[in-house]
C-alpha cells in the first residue's frame, strides 16, 4: 500500500475583506498518494493556486488540518515550515522564478546549499540532472540569458535535485509554447517515473491534465471532481 | 554554511543594479568625503583658535591663586612661595609636555597722557619668556617688543596709541591700586605699537616688564598667572589633574585648564562646535535617506524574489538578514570610498592650508583670540574611527526597516507579485 504524500481534510481559506470575506478555498479534503502526477484544474479563481500554497506552508488555513506525510503541518511556527519546505517540498512557479543573481547552476544547486551538501555532491547530482532534461552547456548562464522554456527546466531542476518528497508546481507550462510545455512535462514525467516523485499541479493547460494520472477539478473553491485516469504513461 | 549563502546572496544583489548600486555609493561616499574635509578643517581651524587663544591668554595651563579667576584682583595673586612651589611641580610632572612658560603679574588701571586717560589691562611680563610663549611681538606695527633689561617700556596697541595719541619713544602714566592699597603712578615710555586686530586687546592691553610691575605694586616676586604651554592641547585634561594631584595640598594655588581660564574661548569653540555638528547631522541624514531609499526600491522591486527564497526553504529572519546584508555591504563600500577620498581629497589639496583671508582679510576675533586666515585641515585617528563607527550605525539602522519589512512579507501574495 503507498503511503500518503499530502492529505488536507476540510481545508478553509478565507481572506477578510470588506464588505464580504473572500472564501477562496471552502472545505477542501483530498489525499495524494506518493509518487502521483496530480493535477488540480479549474478556472482562474477556483482556489488552484491558494491550495497548493496552503499545502506548501505558504499560507495558512482559516480551518481544517493540512498533513505533509505524516506531519501536520497547521500548527507549525514559520521556522518549521521553512525548514519542512527545504526538506520535503519544491515548488515551480508559473513565473520560473529563478534568483536573478545567480548563474542556471547556482540556481538548480540552491536547495542544496542550504541543506548543507558538501560543493562536489552538490555539482555532481546538478550535472547529472542537467544532463537529463537536456540543460548542459548552460550552467554558467544567468536566468536573463536562458528561454522561457530553458528557465523552467532550471526551475524544475531546483525543484527536484534535493529528492523532495512532493513537487508542487503552479501553472508550469503556462508562459511556454507547446514545444516547450511539452519538453517540460516530458522532464516531469520521467522524473516522476525514475525518481517516483510525487507531482501535484494546479492548471489550465489541457495537455497537463491530458498526461496526469489523476484530475482534481476546482469550482469555486470546492472539488467539484476528482478522477483517476488510465492512460499515463508514468510511474506505476 | 547557510550565512554563507545570505551572504553571497547580499553581495550578488548589490552589484545586480550597478547603475543603482553605484549611484548611491557615490552620493554616500560624496556625504562621507564632505564630512571628513569639513571635520578636519573645523579641527583644524579649532587647533588655531586654541593655538592663538592659549598663547595670548593663559596657556593651555595656568596657575593662579583661587580667587584670582572670578575678580582678577591684583590682591589675588601667588606669592613668591607659590610661584616657587608651583613651577617645581610644573617641573617634575609636566617637564616632557612643556613647551614653554611665562609669569604675568596683571592689574587694571589707567593709562593717561596729555591727550587724555583710558581704562587699560596692564600685564607685568618677562619678556624673554612671552617672547617664546606668545605670539604677540608677532604683531608688532612699530618699534620694538620688550627686552631683557628693560625697565620703564611699554609694549601697546594701535588703538590706545591712537586714543593717548602716542607714538613710539613717547611717555605715558600707567595708574593703579598697588598690593599697600594705595593708588600709585608709574612713568612708561613706549617701546612697540602692536595690532592683533581684536579691538578689545589693540585699545587696552599694555605690557611692561614684570620687575617694573612688582616694584611698581610692591609684590616682589609675586605672579598673578603662570601661564603653561603644551605641545599638544589635547594633554590640557591629564596635565591639569596631575597638577592639581601634585598642589592638592596647597590651597592657595588653584590649577585652570584653558577652558576654564578662557571660557570666551572655550564657549565660541562649543557653539561653533554644536553648529557643525547640527550640518553633519543634516549630512548623515541624507547619507541614511539615500541608502535607505535605495534599499527599499532594491526590496520593494523583488519581493517575489523573497519570496521564492522563503517557499525554498529560508525563515523569515533570513531573508531580511540578506536584505541588511545589502545594505551593509552597500554602506561599508562606500564609507570606505568616503572616507579614503575625504583624506586624499584634503590632504592632497589642502595639506599646506585653506586660505581664507579673501573672507577674512588678517583674521578674524573667535571667543577673544584671532583665528589665522589659512587654516591647516587635522585629522585624527579618533576623528576617523568616529566617522566609521557613524557611518557604520547608519548603514544598520538604515537597512533595519527594509530588513524587517522584508522578514514581514506574505510568502504567497510575494510569489505572486509582478516585477
Amino acid at each position: 500500500m503507498r503511503k500518503t504524500a499530502v492529505r488536507t481534510t476540510d481545508v478553509w481559506k478565507i481572506y477578510p475583506q470588506e464588505p464580504d470575506p473572500v472564501e477562496a478555498v471552502r472545505g477542501v479534503s483530498l489525499q495524494v498518494e506518493t509518487g502521483d502526477f496530480v493535477a488540480m484544474a479549474g478556472p482562474s479563481g477556483s482556489g488552484k493556486t491558494t491550495m497548493l500554497n496552503l499545502i506548501g506552508g505558504l499560507t495558512r488555513p482559516s480551518r481544517g488540518g493540512i498533513w505533509i506525510g505524516d506531519r501536520e503541518i497547521t500548527e507549525m511556527s514559520d521556522k518549521a515550515l521553512a525548514q519542512l519546505r527545504l526538506e520535503r517540498i519544491g515548488f515551480v512557479f508559473q513565473s520560473y522564478n529563478l534568483l536573478p543573481v545567480l548563474t542556471a547552476l547556482e540556481n538548480a544547486e540552491f536547495t542544496l546549499l542550504l541543506r548543507g551538501v558538501a560543493k562536489d555532491e552538490r555539482r555532481r547530482k546538478v550535472l547529472e540532472l542537467f544532463h537529463k532534461i537536456g540543460l548542459e552547456g548552460l550552467e554558467e548562464r544567468k536566468p536573463g540569458k536562458l528561454s522561457g522554456g530553458q528557465q523552467q527546466r532550471v526551475a524544475v531542476a531546483r525543484a527536484v535535485v534535493a529528492d523532495p518528497a512532493l513537487i508542487l508546481a503552479d501553472e508550469p507550462t503556462a508562459n511556454l509554447d507547446s514545444t516547450a510545455s511539452s519538453d517540460l512535462l516530458d522532464v516531469m514525467e520521467q522524473l516522476n517515473r525514475d525518481q517516483g516523485t510525487t507531482f501535484l499541479f494546479s492548471t489550465h493547460d489541457p495537455r497537463v491534465m491530458e498526461r496526469s494520472r489523476r484530475l482534481i477539478t476546482l469550482v469555486d473553491g470546492q472539488i467539484e471532481s476528482d478522477k483517476r485516469r488510465n492512460h499515463f504513461s508514468g510511474s506505476p | 554554511m547557510r550565512l554563507t549563502v545570505l551572504l553571497k546572496l547580499a553581495m550578488r544583489s548589490v552589484g545586480r543594479n550597478t547603475r543603482r548600486s553605484a549611484l548611491t555609493a557615490v552620493a554616500i561616499a560624496l556625504g562621507l568625503a564632505l564630512l571628513v574635509f569639513s571635520r578636519s578643517l573645523a579641527e583644524g581651524a579649532y587647533d588655531e583658535m586654541i593655538d592663538s587663544g592659549v598663547r595670548m591668554g593663559s596657556g593651555h595651563i595656568a596657575i593662579q591663586a583661587p580667587e584670582y579667576l572670578a575678580t582678577g584682583k591684583l590682591e589675588h595673586r601667588l606669592e613668591g612661595k607659590e610661584v616657587r612651589i608651583a613651577s617645581k611641580a610644573v617641573d617634575d610632572v609636566l617637564k616632557e609636555s612643556l613647551l614653554a612658560w611665562a609669569p604675568r603679574l596683571s592689574v587694571n588701571g589707567l593709562a593717561s597722557s596729555t591727550a587724555g586717560a583710558v581704562p587699560v589691562r596692564i600685564e607685568g611680563v618677562d619678556p624673554e619668556r612671552e617672547r617664546i610663549f606668545s605670539n604677540i611681538e608677532g604683531k608688532l606695527q612699530e618699534g620694538r617688543y620688550l627686552e631683557a633689561g628693560d625697565r620703564l617700556h611699554a609694549y601697546i596697541g594701535t588703538e590706545l596709541a591712537q586714543r593717548l595719541d602716542l607714538q613710539v619713544g613717547n611717555r605715558f602714566v600707567l595708574t593703579a591700586q598697588s598690593a599697600l592699597g594705595d593708588v600709585e603712578g608709574q612713568l612708561v615710555r613706549v617701546a612697540g605699537i602692536f595690532q592683533t586686530g581684536i579691538p578689545q586687546v589693540d585699545q587696552s592691553l599694555i605690557h611692561i616688564p614684570i620687575d617694573t610691575a612688582r616694584e611698581w605694586l610692591h609684590t616682589p616676586d609675586a605672579a598673578s598667572t603662570l601661564a603653561f604651554l603644551l605641545n599638544q592641547s589635547g594633554l590640557t585634561d591629564i596635565g591639569v589633574e596631575t597638577l592639581q594631584q601634585e598642589l592638592e595640598n596647597e590651597p592657595k594655588i588653584r590649577v585652570l585648564g584653558w577652558r576654564e581660564s578662557s571660557p570666551e574661548l572655550a564657549a565660541a569653540i562649543r557653539l561653533d562646535s554644536t553648529g557643525n555638528y547640527i550640518f553633519h547631522s543634516i549630512l548623515l541624514a541624507i547619507i541614511a535617506l539615500a541608502i535607505l531609499n535605495a534599499m527599499m526600491i532594491s526590496v520593494l522591486g523583488r519581493r517575489r524574489e523573497f519570496g521564492v527564497l522563503r517557499a525554498m526553504g529560508l525563515t523569515a529572519a533570513e531573508t531580511g538578514l540578506v536584505v541588511f546584508l545589502e545594505g551593509l555591504f552597500l554602506t561599508a563600500a562606500s564609507g570606505v570610498a568616503g572616507i579614503t577620498a575625504g583624506l586624499l581629497f584634503t590632504w592632497g589639496f589642502f595639506r599646506d592650508g585653506l586660505d581664507f583671508s579673501i573672507f577674512m582679510e588678517e583674521g578674524v576675533e573667535f571667543g577673544g583670540s584671532l583665528m589665522d586666515p589659512v587654516i591647516i585641515p587635522r585629522f585624527s585617528v579618533e576623528q576617523i574611527l568616529i566617522s566609521t563607527f557613524v557611518i557604520v550605525t547608519i548603514g544598520t539602522l538604515s537597512s533595519l526597516y527594509p530588513a524587517l519589512r522584508t522578514s514581514k512579507l506574505d510568502v504567497a501574495e510575494a510569489i505572486k507579485f509582478e516585477q
